[in-house]
């Protein structure tokens, strides 16, 4: 485990001193060797338990597949944000990528946690660099708004969430991961136990977020910039996901009863969300709540706790965080060359931007599930569980994955298809390193589509 | 100030908290404060201004009314219980009515009102002393006493919490957000006084730990206002990385310090089976948080190329001893993870 974290650590002295000609090249290529080197959990020796242990981290099948998300997502990220920082003095570039740095550290602590309490302080810890590289480098007067909304929803579940753990811990005298399952469950008052298992929740279904408390996620991925989008969009959320995977494990058996409105509210928001999506004039906005929308069909997931469901929500997890990103990097070349989100300033881009249209196409297919991709094979077994836990839940997820694919194709017609705009005549021509980066967005993807079972957890 | 009055005063700062720290007997201890008071009342007015004079006139008042309270409750529990000790208070009269004096001293809601006020009238350093030194006579009077019931150091830290938070909203004046930032914390210091005093220590030391950085941030800088906090990025750039570090962790975010008195002090309660009162605890502090935040935007999150936030000042050539800044500012970011060695060196 150390072996991929320190290296993560030294790369901020790299940054630091290396001479400006190379902060760029070298700050890619050695996160490029990290996150290679990170591949090597994947390969786990044991199906089910734990590997890779020391006494404060380990990897588990669940926890792998977003550790190496994460860490491939940093050389992601320096490439999308190359082009908007060049004209910044050269400081703060390097703490802009000292910022993405630090909050790869932070994650990789969270994700490799073995201790309730460690997890927390490393979840809580990724929103300082978050927050900063909303607010500092966003673009319109809004993020400030922006910035207190993502602070202070997070942190309104989460305080909670401490306060209930420190009760465990007092209870049970460990919060180790290794033991939890084993533990007896803590008994109080039936108004205390209820109490005590919504705050463990809360926190989580925020950060997903669930339906009745997303409002900080347009207003975040809208005005952050590129790389934050991409990180919120891919790992941010998914940490209150496996932060829900984690410690549903003790809260049972009050989830079979509580859990009932937080799944009906998931259901529900992934069509109100997706029904936003298709009144939507602005890109980021659109790929934002399209986030929320996959999210809750995760959420349902995940609260209804089989192993199927598991293996759904975490194979969706990984699929959307990379498709996700890829979109969000797509909406970025519109943005860098029209300085607008607005999605019909930019229309027809088929003509003008042909070999990035062909990247639009995979990504907006990869977003609605088209088979064989990973994101159906995670929707698929999200939707088959939800109709063995009640009948009726089709309907939601049949009308969700309808209007899904009602939105993606929207947002594909929209800024590929029809005529130009007048006053487009041209734009400046894709780079390389734009092709790069979707390349290494939308390969994985579709690789994934050979070996599932790298993502798909628990289930041997 | 001519030197030899100005250590005369610092001395007798120093030897009225002492003094206070020393004492077993009420009139000792009464004296203690009394001189603390009165070195500091020239510290105040040193400028002269009326503003100051304001400052200092109200300060005189109120600590003579709290120490006339205070003196009255040690002669009344000697008069209860024949003796003059002070950990020695049986009767709920008297403990109630010392809480409430020394509670008056130090600030806390819902006798928190000359606060703002009185640091606003003063210079940054006085400030300084005010809000860290002076408040230590008298936490250590009130630990002393050991209440037989916690239930009014519960309804003063709460109610100084969540005072502290919604106080703070409307203020642009930085010294009137650090008032209400101390009563913040010595409200989150009295929450946990009656359960586990180490605590309150620990939380106090981060506490000053905290304040001291912030106002030495504040005094290079020679700012009093939030417009004139964005103009640091073109004075001493480090400070704007810094100062938005140690008011987030003023707030209580993870990894940075100041998280570790409120883990600290919401564990300890949680094992009092306390927990409405954690979790209210908790969320006021959110309060706090949200002015942080908003200095925070203020001073860095909105430097150029955006807009400024204010005009520019004259750029005069300020004295740099920034040692004590740099400890500070140090371990209020970096402390956390000591946390295992620092409660195991906290007497249980």
């Amino acid at each position: 485990m150390l072996k991929i974290l320190i290296p993560s650590i030294l790369l901020l002295p790299s940054t630091w001193l290396t001479p400006q000609k190379y902060l760029w090249t070298t700050t890619l290529s050695y996160s490029l060797l990290i996150a290679s080197a990170s591949l090597m959990w994947l390969a786990t020796p044991s199906e089910t338990g734990w590997s890779f242990l020391s006494c404060l981290m380990a990897s588990d099948p669940i926890s792998t597949p977003l550790l190496v998300l994460t860490c491939w997502l940093l050389p992601l990220m320096v490439l999308a944000s190359q082009n908007h920082l060049m004209l910044e003095p050269i400081n703060r570039q390097r703490t802009f990528i000292s910022l993405l740095i630090s909050l790869q550290i932070f994650l990789i602590l969270a994700f490799s946690a073995t201790e309730l309490i460690m997890f927390y302080i490393m979840f809580e810890a990724t929103l300082i660099p978050t927050l900063i590289i909303i607010t500092r480098w966003g673009n319109q007067m809004e993020r400030l708004n922006a910035g207190t909304y993502f602070l202070f929803y997070t942190l309104a579940g989460s305080l909670p969430l401490l306060i209930a753990l420190l009760l465990l811990q007092n209870s049970t005298g460990t919060l180790s991961f290794f033991t939890i399952p084993y533990l007896p469950s803590t008994c109080s008052t039936p108004w205390a136990h209820k109490m005590w298992w919504t705050a463990c929740l809360l926190a989580f279904l925020i950060k997903m977020p669930l339906y009745g408390a997303h409002l900080w996620l347009p207003k975040a991925h809208v005005e952050a910039p590129i790389a934050g989008s991409m990180i919120l969009a891919a790992v941010l959320l998914k940490l209150g996901g496996y932060g829900m995977m984690r410690i549903l494990i003790i809260l049972d058996p009050l989830t079979k009863e509580l859990s009932y409105p937080f799944i009906i509210l998931a259901l529900w928001g992934v069509i109100m969300t997706g029904s936003i999506c298709l009144r939507q004039t602005d890109l980021k906005a659109l790929i934002a709540y399209s986030s929320v929308s996959h999210m809750g069909l995760v959420a349902a997931g995940i609260l209804i706790q089989t192993p199927w469901a598991f293996t759904g929500a975490l194979i969706l997890m990984i699929a959307h965080g990379l498709t996700s990103s890829a979109l969000f990097c797509l909406a970025n070349t519109n943005y860098e060359r029209t300085h607008s989100r607005t999605m019909i300033l930019a229309r027809g881009l088929q003509t003008l931007l042909p070999l990035t249209a062909v990247w639009w196409f995979i990504a907006t297919l990869a977003n609605l599930a088209l088979p064989p991709l990973p994101n159906l094979m995670g929707e698929l077994m999200i939707i088959t569980s939800l109709f063995n836990w009640s009948m009726w839940t089709l309907i939601l997820t049949g009308l969700g994955t309808l209007i899904t694919a009602g939105y993606s194709l929207y947002m594909f017609l929209m800024t590929q298809h029809g005529q130009l705009p007048h006053h487009l005549i041209s734009l400046n021509p894709p780079h390389s390193r734009e092709h790069l980066l979707l390349t290494l967005h939308l390969l994985p993807l579709l690789l994934l589509i050979l070996k599932p079972e790298l993502i798909w957890g628990w289930s041997a | 100030m001519a030197p030899l009055i100005y250590s005369a005063l610092i001395i007798s700062l120093g030897l009225g908290t002492t003094m206070t720290f020393a004492s077993t007997h009420w009139y000792l201890a009464w004296m203690g404060i009394e001189i603390n008071t009165l070195a500091i009342i020239p510290l105040m007015a040193q400028n002269h201004i009326p503003r100051a004079i304001e400052a200092t006139t109200k300060y005189f008042f109120v600590q003579a009314t709290a120490s006339a309270t205070l003196l009255f409750a040690g002669i009344s529990n000697a008069f209860l219980t024949g003796q003059w000790d002070i950990t020695y208070t049986p009767y709920t009269l008297t403990s109630t009515l010392i809480t409430l004096a020394l509670a008056m001293k130090i600030g806390l809601a819902p006798l928190h009102s000359w606060m703002p006020e009185v640091m606003q009238g003063l210079n940054l350093l006085t400030g300084l002393i005010l809000s860290t030194w002076q408040k230590l006579a008298p936490l250590y009077l009130i630990y002393q006493i050991q209440p037989n019931n916690p239930n009014i150091f519960i309804a003063l830290g709460l109610m100084s919490i969540i005072v502290g938070g919604w106080g703070g909203f409307n203020q642009v004046q930085l010294r009137k957000i650090l008032a209400y930032s101390s009563i913040a914390h010595l409200g989150w210091m009295i929450l946990i006084l009656s359960f586990s005093p180490p605590l309150a220590l620990l939380t106090i030391i981060i506490y000053i730990l905290m304040t001291f950085s912030l106002f030495s941030s504040f005094m290079l800088t020679r700012t009093t206002h939030i417009n004139s906090l964005s103009t640091t990025w073109a004075k001493i750039p480090i400070l704007t990385i810094s100062t938005p570090l140690i008011l987030l962790s003023l707030g209580g975010l993870p990894p940075l310090a100041g998280f570790m008195p409120k883990w600290m002090i919401l564990q300890e309660l949680t094992k009092q089976s306390l927990c409405p009162l954690a979790t209210m605890a908790a969320l006021s502090s959110l309060f706090s948080l949200y002015f942080y935040l908003r200095l925070s935007y203020a001073m860095t999150l909105t430097m150029p190329p955006n807009n400024p936030a204010g005009t520019l000042p004259w750029r005069l050539n300020p004295q740099h001893n920034t040692l004590p800044l740099a400890l500070t500012t140090t371990s209020t970011i970096c402390l956390l993870p000591m946390t295992p060695a620092i409660m195991s060196l906290m007497p249980f």
